[in-house]
């Protein structure tokens, strides 16, 4: 599924949003319990809450474009990306996407902390869809470029967060989509990584490629993306050139942190 | 898959379309395979001491389990030893679908909250494992078998269909309580107290014809006596099953199976939000 197949043509619509709405209910309890909802039965407490995660969102993304997600947190930018990967099914709208694409998020990697990283890109890699072949034709390159070393085959208990998102990010700028998502994968890591990463999603720039990249570096944004969205409490307040969009943003925020953020726009 | 085009809409309550999903679950069987063996590496079962515990243990656990049946009952057979490891091995199979699959979806939850893919895979990954850790188990059992001398019979081959009923009906557990842990996470710690139970419901300890009529009705509550039961004879007896056991077994694990895949399919895509 991630294997980079037919060539697109620049300006050719990647992936369609159209009237996206999402409300999920979700337990109150990080961890809920037979027995707390025992114990509620004779109070009636409420068990879940309903969120209104994304309303109304149009966004269109086509092939050549490098997008630019910015947004405080808790915004809705990751539920959009995956909701675009297909992993959350919309609650009202419709999403098209033409092309493969790199579901591989934040940290979609090390999902069994007790197994190696080796053993981690693999699993991750085929329960994205790929074949145990592309997976080991990619892996070479995919050890280089996160130069964790021997520490590949080492637990991923024993990895610090910074090595985490280096593998991660490896796995998804390795593996050629038609459509990458970036989701803060640049934020963590050192400094000499985060120029190593930031060069490779400028090599991944092209014109049957398009890139979405969540992200709080503003200054990255301003260098790689050639269009940004900016979305608020699941709409998206603005779209255009980066430097318009980031400069609205940021002055936004200044507004905010003198007046009440959280107030209902 | 070239030039895809994926849309994505709303899903009401209710299964996702059954050919594709079933259609990408096949296309990712290398997961299931891959996931087990690195799995089973893990817990060091791919080395010599891994695989000698993995036959000790219950091993283990007959012996204290035949030492207690003597004290109870006074007397024994050779006989009996044999149907309390062909059984107690069998109820390990489904004990062990069950441990594995309860944590399945919340333990894979950095997986489940960023790839797309079938999250049954996670629980038939967990039963696939438990056949693999049943396999040595099975020849452990044949040689006890030879060594006590039972008489090998063309009966002994019911085994085979017992076997996949058995497999069916683990199936259908795991995915059913995988799926109820992500709704309440106390189930995993409930969870021992339920199989011992199930281990003294079962015909295990003592043999299915040796149970009073009255008891033995009460009996038809708990999947895994026709099973069980039809194992021993023809495992250990090397007997036919009774046909009626087998058409309950059948249907307790198609029942199983079918309920739980349905609430589970029909709940999957709401795991990310619930994890």
């Amino acid at each position: 599924m991630l294997s980079a197949s037919s060539s697109h043509k620049t300006n050719e619509i990647a992936v369609s949003v159209r009237g996206l709405g999402l409300t999920y209910t979700t337990a109150i309890d990080r961890r809920p319990t037979l027995k707390a909802r025992v114990k509620a039965l004779g109070r009636g407490g409420k068990q879940t809450r309903t969120i209104r995660a994304l309303d109304n969102v149009d966004l269109d993304v086509e092939y050549g474009q490098v997008l630019g997600v910015i947004g405080a947190n808790g915004a809705g930018k990751s539920t959009l990306m995956r909701v675009i990967a297909g992993i959350l099914p919309p609650s009202q709208g419709r999403i098209e996407v033409f092309g493969s694409v790199s579901t591989l998020l934040a940290l979609g990697v090390g999902f069994n902390p007790s197994m190696s990283g080796r053993d981690n890109v693999f699993l991750g890699g085929l329960a994205a869809g790929m074949s145990r072949e592309e997976i080991e034709n990619n892996f070479a390159e995919i050890a280089e470029f996160s130069e964790l070393g021997d520490a590949i085959d080492a637990p991923m208990r024993t990895y610090s967060s910074g090595m985490y998102a280096r593998l991660a990010f490896s796995v998804a700028a390795t593996v050629r989509p038609d459509i990458l998502i970036v989701d803060e994968a640049l934020s963590t890591g050192d400094a000499k990584f985060k120029e190593k990463s930031l060069n490779r999603i400028k090599e991944l720039r092209s014109d049957d490629r398009a890139l979405i990249l969540v992200s709080h570096a503003m200054a990255t944004l301003r260098d790689v993306c050639n269009d940004v969205v900016w979305i608020h409490k699941g709409k998206v307040i603005q779209r255009g050139e980066p430097n318009i969009v980031i400069d609205a943003y940021q002055e936004f925020l200044q507004v905010g942190k003198s007046a009440a953020i959280d107030e209902d726009v | 898959m070239s030039a895809p085009l994926q849309v994505f809409e709303p899903f009401r309550a209710g299964l996702p379309p059954l050919r594709r999903y079933w259609k990408s679950l096949w296309s990712r069987r290398t997961f299931i395979a891959e996931y087990s063996r690195s799995e089973l590496r893990e817990q060091h079962f791919d080395s010599v001491f891994g695989q000698l515990w993995l036959v000790l243990n219950p091993l283990l656990l007959s012996a204290v389990y035949y030492l207690l049946i003597v004290i109870i009952q006074g007397t024994s057979d050779s006989a009996r030893y044999a149907h309390l490891t062909a059984t107690l091995f069998l109820f390990y199979l489904i004990a062990n679908s069950l441990t594995g699959g309860v944590k399945s979806i919340t333990a894979g939850q950095r997986l489940i909250l960023n790839t797309a893919f079938p999250r049954i895979m996670l629980p038939i990954s967990a039963v696939v494992i438990a056949i693999f850790k049943f396999l040595p188990t099975l020849v452990v059992f044949m040689v006890i078998r030879i060594v006590i001398g039972l008489p090998f019979t063309w009966e002994m081959l019911w085994a085979i269909p017992v076997l996949i009923l058995t497999i069916l009906l683990a199936l259908g557990l795991a995915i059913t309580i995988s799926c109820i842990n992500v709704y309440f996470r106390d189930i995993a710690s409930f969870l021992p107290y339920l199989t011992r139970t199930l281990l003294y419901l079962s015909p295990i300890l003592y043999e299915a014809s040796a149970l009073k009529a009255n008891v033995r009705a009460l009996e038809v509550l708990n999947p895994l006596f026709p099973l069980l039961d039809s194992w021993s004879r023809t495992v250990v007896h090397g007997q036919a099953p009774q046909s009626s056991s087998l058409l309950q077994s059948l249907a307790w694990a198609l029942g199983v199976l079918i309920i739980g895949s349905y609430f589970f399919l029909s709940r999957e895509r709401e795991f990310a939000v619930r994890l």
